[in-house]
C-alpha cells in the first residue's frame, strides 16, 4: 500500500473535476487527479454533442438569451434548480468559459468563411470541429491541459472509500490501481467529489463501463445529505441494437448549419416528434421527447425498449453531415442514410439530482467533503454547467483552505477498507458470478424503478435489494482471486456500490408524491406546484434516514399552474 | 471503387480487395447463428475458443461482454463508452486493427491484443509507452500572437488538416499496424496516432511555428515509409498519410531543413532528372564524407552498380519537364 498526501484530491477526470484540479493549479494549490477510468477518456463528459451559447455570446438576441435560461430552467430541470446558481453560471459561460476554451486551442466550428457555425432558431448551439462529438476534442484537450500542468494522475484507479477523521470530516480516499492491484491512500485537506451523473444502474445506461454509483454510495456513506436523488433523465432515442451502442443517440436537437433536427416514428410509421416543429424551445428535448413516447407506449405503438424509430429521412445527408456525426452510425450498421430509420429505446441518461451542495462553495454537508459536476444534486450536468461547477469548487475549496488541516491516515477505517475489498475478492465453488448480481441489479431497475413507476413497483423493488443483499451479495464470487487486472474484482466492489445507491433512489422515488418532467409515478400522475417545487432532502442520521423538503427560490422563471397531469405539461 | 484515391479520404485499400465492405459485414448474420471467437489469453499457449449466439447488429464488443458475462468473467479488455468515443478498446480481429465496439463480428473470428505495446493482460495493453509518446511532442497549442477574443478571427479552410485530425481518439489502432514502429528502437519514429496528435495543432494556423519545430524534430517523420497501414485501421478514417503526415514532412522540410535532408535530395535529384538517380542521392546526403567509402564506390563501378557517366553527363531526360511540371504543382499541402 502506498501512502500520498497531498492538499486536494480529485475524485473523476471529466469536465468538473479536470477543471477543477487547473483552477486549483493555476493559484498553486496542490491537488491529485483520481479516475476510475482515464482522464477525458472515460465518464460522460466526452459525450457533450454541442455546446449551448448562453448569455449574449456570438450575437445571441435578448431573447434567445432568455429562451436559453428558461429553457435550463424549466425543460432541463423542470425547475429543480438554484436559479441564482444557474444566472451566475449563464454569465460565466457567456464571458469566461468560450474565450478560454478557444484561446487554450479549442476549435469551434467555422465555415470557409470564417464564421462560427451555429444551430439556428431560439436558442443556439456550437460545436466543437463536429455537433455530436464535441465532448471528444473538448475534454482530450481538457487531458493535454492537466499533462501539461504536471497535475499528478492516478488513473484506472477507483477510489473505494472516502476516509474521515474522528470528527467526522473527510481527510482523504482509499483508492485500488485496477492495473496493479495496488492500493492507495491519499490523504488531503480536502475531497473534491466530481464522478459524474450516470450511474449504469438501469439494463439500458447511457453510464459506460466504468459507472456504478460510487459517488452517491461513498459520499452517503461519509454522512452527506443527498437532493432530488429520483429525478432521472432518460433519452428517448438512442440506437436499440447492438447492445454496445445502447448510449449512442440519434441526436434530437436542431443541427448546426440547418433548420431541420431529427424526427421519430411509431411502429405505425407515425411520425411523433420533431423537436424543430413541435417545440423549439425544447433545445435539449429529452423529456419532451420521453411524454410523447409514454403517450405512444399507452397507445400500443412503441415499447420504451424498443419498437419505433428515428432518424433523418426528411433531410439531405449533405445537410445532415455538413457539421455532424451523425451518419456515421447508420453508415457503420449498413443502413442506408438518410432515408433509412433506426430502431431505438428509451437509455437511463442523467441523474438530475445527486449530492445536496451549496451553490456558492460546492460544500456537502461532511465538512472537507466538495462535490462538482453531475454528480451534485442543484442541476444536472451539460458540460458547461459542469465545468462552472469545477471553476466554483475550487474558488469554495481555496477560501476553506486555511481552516483545513492536512490529512490524517485513519488506520482503523484504511485497515477494515483494506479488508472489506479482500473480502470481495473470493473464490468459492458455486458461488454466484459478478456479472449476473449486476445483471439482476440492472434488469430490476429496470423493470420496478424504469421510466413508469409506482408505490408498489418501488416496494417490490425494495424487496428485492433486500433479497440480493440477504441472497446474493454473500455468495459473489470471482474466479481468479489475483489482484492486477482483475476486471471481476472491481465489479464486485461496484455491486455493493450499485445496490446502496438503487436502495437511495427508490427510497426518494417513493417519497416524491407528484410526478414531474421524466419522474412518472403512476400512482401520482399530477405535478403539484403547490408541494413538491422543493428539493427532495435525504438527511442522514443515527439510525438511517429522514427526509425534508427544501422550498426553491424562483426569482427569474416560475411555473404558471398548481397543478397539471404531467403528460399534459410540455416540460 | 474510383474513390479509392479520392483527396480527403482515407484509403481502404486492403478492405476493398477483400471486399470488406460495410454491407458485407453486416448483411453474414441471421438470429440464432453462432460466432465463433478464439481469444489470445495471458498465461495459455493457445487461443481460448467461444461459441457465441448471434445477437442483431453484433459488435466485437457484445461479443467479448457475453463471453465475460457467460463463460470466462475473468478475461481482461479495456472499454469505457461503447460507441467510438473514447478510444480504449482497439483490438486486433483476424490480424486487423478495429474498434470492438465499433466493428460487426465476423463469423470466425479471433480476437487478439494490439501490437507494438506491452500486453497487461489477455486483450488490455499498457497505454504508457504510447502516451509519453503523445506528450514527449507537446501536442498543445501555444499561440505565436495573443489570443485576440472570442470569437477570432479563423476559417475552416485553415483549419482543414488539423480539423481532420481532430476526429482522433486515440485508440491506438494505427499505432498497432505501423510497421516501423514494429521496428522498435531502431528508429525514433513517433507513430501515426502521435503524429495526428500533434498535428491538431501543428497545422493549426494559430500554432508558433517554432513551437511546432521543436516538436517536429523529435518526431523523426521522415521514417515513415507511407504504406497506408495506419489510414486503412484508423476507425475514424482520418487520412492519415496524405492529410497529416505528408503535410507535416512538408513542414519539417521548412522549418527543420536538416531532419529532411534525404527527402529534399530526392526530391531535387527528381526534379531535374526525372528519374532517382542513387549516385546523385548518395553524394547529396552524405557529401564529402563519402571520401572515406572509396573502396565501396570503385567496387560498385565495377559491378556495373553506378554510372559516373550517366550521373555527370546526361543529367536531363525526357522524363525531367513532367517531373518539374509535377512536382511545381505541389503535394497537398
Amino acid at each position: 500500500m502506498q501512502i500520498k498526501s497531498t492538499d486536494v484530491v480529485v475524485v473523476g477526470g471529466g469536465a468538473a473535476g479536470c477543471y477543477a484540479a487547473l483552477n486549483l493549479h493555476r493559484h498553486g494549490v496542490r491537488s491529485v487527479i483520481v479516475c476510475k477510468g482515464l482522464i477525458g477518456k472515460s465518464g460522460a463528459s466526452i459525450f457533450a454533442g454541442n455546446l449551448v451559447l448562453a448569455g449574449r455570446a456570438l450575437g445571441n438576441t435578448k431573447e434567445q438569451a432568455r429562451n436559453t435560461a428558461e429553457f435550463l430552467i424549466k425543460y432541463h430541470n423542470q425547475f429543480l434548480i438554484d436559479q441564482h446558481w444557474a444566472r451566475d453560471c449563464g454569465k460565466w459561460i457567456e464571458n469566461v468559459y468560450y474565450p478560454e476554451l478557444e484561446e487554450a486551442g479549442l476549435y469551434l466550428r467555422r465555415n470557409d468563411e470564417g464564421e462560427v457555425v451555429t444551430s439556428p432558431g431560439k436558442i443556439r448551439s456550437v460545436a466543437a470541429n463536429l455537433q455530436g462529438n464535441s465532448g471528444v476534442p473538448f475534454m482530450d484537450l481538457r487531458r493535454k491541459q492537466v499533462i501539461k500542468a504536471g497535475i499528478p494522475r492516478f488513473e484506472e484507479t477507483a477510489v473505494t472509500a472516502l476516509l474521515r477523521r474522528r470528527d467526522g470530516s473527510v481527510c482523504g480516499v482509499f483508492a485500488l490501481d485496477t492495473m496493479s492491484g495496488e492500493y492507495y491512500v491519499v490523504l488531503a485537506r480536502a475531497v473534491i467529489l466530481a464522478t459524474g451523473y450516470s450511474d449504469r444502474l438501469h439494463a439500458r445506461s447511457t453510464g459506460t463501463r466504468e459507472m456504478s454509483g460510487d459517488g452517491i454510495a461513498m459520499a452517503w456513506r461519509a454522512g452527506a445529505t443527498l437532493a432530488n436523488l429520483e429525478m432521472q433523465w432518460w433519452h428517448t432515442n438512442d440506437i436499440a441494437d447492438p447492445p454496445a451502442w445502447q448510449r449512442m443517440q440519434v441526436y434530437p436537437n436542431p443541427m448546426l448549419g440547418s433548420e431541420k433536427s431529427a424526427r421519430m416514428v411509431n411502429s405505425a410509421g407515425e411520425e411523433f416528434f420533431n423537436q424543430q416543429e413541435d417545440d423549439p424551445l425544447a433545445y435539449g428535448p429529452y423529456t419532451v421527447q420521453l411524454k410523447a413516447l409514454a403517450k405512444q407506449v399507452h397507445a400500443g405503438k412503441a415499447r420504451f425498449d424498443g419498437g419505433y424509430y428515428a432518424g433523418f429521412d426528411h433531410c439531405d445527408a449533405r445537410e445532415v453531415e455538413a457539421y455532424t456525426s451523425y451518419g456515421k452510425g447508420f453508415r457503420q450498421l449498413g443502413l442506408g442514410f438518410p432515408e433509412q430509420l433506426v430502431e431505438t429505446a428509451v437509455t437511463a441518461h442523467y441523474r438530475q439530482g445527486g449530492i445536496d451542495v451549496d451553490t456558492k462553495t460546492m460544500r456537502s454537508s461532511v465538512p472537507g467533503l466538495y462535490v462538482a459536476g453531475g454528480l451534485g444534486g442543484h442541476s444536472n450536468g451539460l458540460i458547461g454547467l459542469a465545468t462552472y461547477d469545477g471553476k466554483v469548487v475550487a474558488e469554495g475549496v481555496m477560501g476553506d483552505l486555511a481552516q483545513l488541516a492536512p490529512g490524517v491516515l485513519p488506520e482503523v477505517e484504511v485497515e477494515s477498507e483494506a479488508r472489506r475489498l479482500e473480502s470481495l475478492l473470493q473464490t468459492c465453488p458455486g458461488g454466484v458470478p459478478v456479472s449476473q448480481v449486476k445483471a439482476v441489479i440492472r434488469q430490476m431497475m429496470w423493470d420496478k424503478v424504469g421510466v413508469e413507476k409506482d408505490a408498489a413497483s418501488l416496494q417490490s423493488a425494495l424487496a428485492d435489494i433486500a433479497a440480493i443483499r440477504l441472497d446474493l451479495l454473500p455468495r459473489m464470487s470471482v474466479v481468479r482471486a489475483e489482484k492486477s487486472t482483475n476486471y471481476e474484482w472491481l465489479d464486485a466492489i461496484d455491486a455493493v456500490n450499485m445496490i446502496d445507491t438503487c436502495e437511495l433512489i427508490i427510497l426518494s422515488s417513493l417519497e416524491r408524491k407528484e410526478s414531474r418532467g421524466p419522474f412518472m409515478r403512476r400512482d401520482f400522475p399530477m405535478q403539484d406546484n403547490t408541494r413538491w417545487l422543493a428539493t427532495n432532502l435525504m438527511v442522514r442520521t443515527a439510525n438511517g434516514h429522514r427526509f425534508e423538503l427544501r422550498p426553491y427560490d424562483l426569482p427569474f422563471f416560475k411555473p404558471d399552474f398548481a397543478m397539471k397531469n404531467n403528460l399534459e405539461v410540455a416540460w | 471503387m474510383s474513390d479509392v484515391l479520392a483527396s480527403g479520404q482515407a484509403r481502404q485499400l486492403g478492405r476493398l480487395e477483400r471486399h470488406d465492405t460495410l454491407e458485407a459485414r453486416n448483411r453474414r448474420f441471421e438470429e440464432g447463428d453462432t460466432v465463433t471467437m478464439r481469444v489470445r489469453r495471458s498465461g495459455t499457449a493457445g487461443l481460448a475458443e467461444f461459441r457465441i449466439p448471434y445477437r442483431k447488429r453484433m459488435r466485437v464488443l457484445d461479443a467479448l461482454n457475453w463471453v465475460a458475462e457467460n463463460r470466462a468473467p475473468d478475461l481482461a479488455y479495456r472499454w469505457f463508452c461503447g460507441s467510438k468515443m473514447c478510444g480504449t478498446c482497439g483490438v486486433r480481429m483476424n490480424g486487423r486493427e478495429v474498434l470492438a465496439c465499433w466493428e460487426a463480428v465476423e463469423p470466425d473470428m479471433t480476437i487478439e491484443p494490439l501490437r507494438n505495446l506491452p500486453v497487461v493482460r489477455d486483450l488490455v495493453v499498457e497505454r504508457g509507452p504510447f502516451e509519453r509518446k503523445v506528450a514527449q511532442l507537446q501536442p498543445w497549442l501555444e499561440r505565436a500572437q495573443a489570443y485576440r477574443g472570442f470569437p477570432e478571427p479563423l476559417s475552416h479552410k485553415e483549419m482543414k488538416n488539423a480539423s481532420k485530425a481532430l476526429d482522433c481518439i486515440g485508440c491506438m489502432c494505427c499505432y498497432s499496424a505501423c510497421p516501423v514502429i514494429g521496428l522498435g528502437s531502431l528508429t525514433d519514429f513517433a507513430g501515426p496516432a502521435p503524429l495526428v496528435q500533434l498535428s491538431q495543432t501543428a497545422l493549426d494556423p494559430r500554432n508558433d511555428a517554432s513551437k511546432a519545430a521543436r516538436s517536429l524534430a523529435l518526431a523523426g517523420i521522415f521514417n515513415c515509409v507511407s504504406c497506408y497501414k495506419c489510414e486503412e485501421v484508423c476507425p475514424a478514417s482520418i487520412p492519415i498519410v496524405s492529410e497529416v503526415i505528408e503535410p507535416l514532412k512538408a513542414k519539417a522540410a521548412v522549418l527543420v531543413p536538416e531532419m529532411a535532408r534525404h527527402s529534399s535530395a530526392l526530391r531535387a535529384i527528381v526534379a531535374v532528372r526525372g528519374y532517382v538517380d542513387p549516385t546523385a542521392l548518395v553524394l547529396s546526403v552524405r557529401g564529402l564524407k563519402l571520401l572515406l567509402d572509396l573502396r565501396r564506390a570503385l567496387r560498385m563501378l565495377v559491378r556495373g552498380k553506378i554510372d559516373p557517366i550517366k550521373t555527370f553527363l546526361k543529367r536531363k531526360t525526357p522524363a525531367s519537364a513532367a517531373a518539374a511540371r509535377y512536382l511545381k504543382r505541389g503535394h497537398r499541402s
